[in-house]
């Protein structure tokens, strides 16, 4: 068990080196068959279907994005895969539930452990968790600001974002936002951060300096529950998944003006963005499926089956 | 200079920390008994609020008071009461208390509902609530054995098997409807408090009839009629096992297909 931990510890340090060339692979995790789909977004093709553990979640790359990160919710542990090569790395600590997670500039991962109120900071180099942070209950969405200065993490049934200070790794604001928050994004430029709320059908605008909430629009769109947030590479355009509404909604970034929709697989949850903005992939829990957006057109071009009940997706591009 | 800015930075810390005499104290009175499923959702929301209150500032509380001890109160902040349906009434109805919020935690009197009293707020569901329901489920599955509840151990979706964990983590035992109700109470207070900022009983009855967006932990977000009961989703139950969620997918007026609508 040691020498395996430190042969998985040793890859993980050689692996945060130099920035890998694009395999082009989606990864899609599937909750509830406890698979990850690898998808070659090429051709819209699954290539292969790993089993990492139970009920997979968030999932992440590393910041050279050699490696992916899996959070198994139901084995307490974070499960590590090459994305070259497609190997099972192996699991790391990660507490009790983890659920989702980001990553930061500097290769740690800040982990939400939903049913302990708490974040965990793990060190993937050494497989320890080097710091837990106190939030509200039931925390959920992660987001680590482009200098990797702020964590910003929801806690659903507290109804807060709580931004935590990663030099000290301490809480310094609460933001009580509309019921159930859950997903979270910067802007590219970290003054402004998104943040979506399930029960309460909103999405806001928070001033990441002042920590106030500078804009907040009620989604109007039919059994609406906003869930992922993703920003376009140009800063302009934001898209929202909406679960049992089963469409993305593309707003202005500033203003969060609805511009359209895009109809998509049912209980859309996860999302993710090609590098170029060009292409949007959305997990769909109710139709296990991948829905592949076009962006120019906001239309659907293509749906790929997958695993049971798809949770979240990262694209290497 | 370097130790000064240290000290500096030290005193800022200390002073951007929300101090003692910044913390709003929140006391909650409750008439009933202090064992059992409804006391146990009391003190599981109590513990909750808590959590949120750390962030924010408050502190709860809950008083446990006798009737007498209730009508001799200077002030109450909110009332809470497991007790039955002529008591409640009869809280409900004093002038001393028509500015505060009054809950029932577990009658299904419809008497309490049609008698649209300002500040009473029923949460569980009512028995015309749950008729209601039944109609709906037997009108597809007239054999059925089905009956209604408004909370269940085995309730995943929506968050409900995490709210289930916290509760038999805590407890030892599973969540059932009086325990959601106990729970449900305190944490619209504390929701009403956080959003209000406010522990003045006629602004919190206010916010709480008009303006709160309640996650019950049951999918849609919850919020109160102006008979003062809680709209909300109920299960359909056979043999211990949910069979369906009511309103019925396709049932005209949705959570508002549950019960007496309104008072007018």
């Amino acid at each position: 068990m040691k020498l395996k931990q430190l042969i998985l510890s040793s890859m993980v340090l050689v692996s945060v080196s130099a920035w890998a060339d694009p395999t082009h692979r989606l990864f899609v995790t599937n909750e509830k068959d406890n698979t990850v789909s690898v998808i070659d977004s090429r051709t819209g093709t699954i290539e292969t279907t790993l089993e990492l553990g139970e009920r997979p979640r968030g999932i992440g790359l590393s910041p050279d994005h050699k490696t992916l990160y899996v959070a198994l919710s139901g084995d307490n542990a974070i499960g590590v895969v090459d994305v070259a090569t497609l190997k099972v790395l192996g699991k790391l600590k990660a507490g009790d539930d983890p659920e989702t997670f980001d990553v930061h500039p500097d290769g740690n991962l800040y982990l939400s452990n939903e049913d302990d109120a708490k974040v965990s900071v793990l060190d993937p180099a050494t497989n320890e968790i080097i710091e837990e942070i106190r939030v509200g209950l039931e925390p959920e969405g992660v987001a680590v600001s482009p200098d990797g200065s702020l964590v910003l993490v929801t806690s659903e049934s507290t109804n807060m974002v709580h931004v935590i200070d990663t030099t000290q790794h301490k809480v310094i604001a609460n933001i009580l936002v509309a019921a159930r928050p859950r997903g979270l994004a910067f802007s590219h430029d970290g003054t402004r951060a998104y943040v979506s709320s399930e029960i309460g059908n909103e999405i806001a605008i928070i001033d990441t300096k002042t920590h106030e909430i500078t804009k907040k629009v009620s989604v109007d769109v039919p059994r609406s529950k906003p869930m992922a947030i993703k920003i376009s590479p140009d800063g302009k355009t934001l898209y929202l998944t909406t679960g049992r509404a089963s469409k993305v909604v593309i707003m202005d970034a500033m203003t969060l003006e609805i511009k359209s929709t895009a109809d998509v697989g049912n209980r859309v949850w996860g999302a993710a963005l090609s590098r170029d903005g060009s292409t949007l992939y959305t997990a769909n829990g109710a139709s296990n499926t991948v829905s592949v957006v076009d962006t120019a057109t906001s239309k659907s071009t293509k749906e790929i089956k997958v695993g049971e009940a798809p949770w979240g997706l990262v694209l290497d591009d | 200079m370097r130790v000064i800015k240290k000290w500096l930075f030290v005193l800022l810390l200390a002073l951007s920390q929300p101090l003692l005499a910044d913390v709003i104290n929140v006391p909650l009175h409750y008439v009933g008994p202090t064992e059992g499923s409804v006391w146990m959702g009391v003190q599981q929301g109590l513990e909750e609020a808590n959590v949120q209150g750390e962030f924010l500032g408050q502190k709860y509380t809950i008083e446990v008071v006798t009737t007498q001890d209730l009508l001799s109160l200077e002030h109450a902040t909110a009332i809470l009461l497991a007790t039955d349906d002529q008591h409640i009434l009869g809280i409900a109805e004093s002038e001393k208390f028509a500015n505060v919020p009054v809950f029932n935690l577990v009658s299904d009197s419809d008497v309490l509902r049609s008698a649209c009293i300002p500040n009473l707020l029923s949460i569980p569901a009512s028995q015309k609530m749950k008729k209601d329901a039944l109609a709906q489920w037997l009108a597809e599955n007239p054999n059925s054995t089905a009956h209604v509840q408004g909370w269940h151990e085995d309730f995943k979706k929506f968050a409900a098997s995490q709210l289930n964990n916290r509760f038999k983590r805590s407890h030892g035992v599973v969540m059932d409807n009086d325990a959601w109700s106990g729970w449900a109470a305190v944490k619209l207070l504390a929701d009403t408090v956080a959003r209000t900022n406010s522990t003045d009983a006629a602004v919190m009855l206010k916010y709480l009839k008009n303006d709160i967006t309640f996650d019950g932990q049951k999918g849609a977000s919850s919020t109160f009629r102006d008979t003062g009961q809680l709209r909300q989703l109920l299960l359909l139950v056979d043999d211990n096992k949910i069979v369906a969620e009511a309103p019925l997918r396709g049932a005209k007026g949705g959570l508002d297909s549950l019960g007496l609508k309104s008072c007018k």
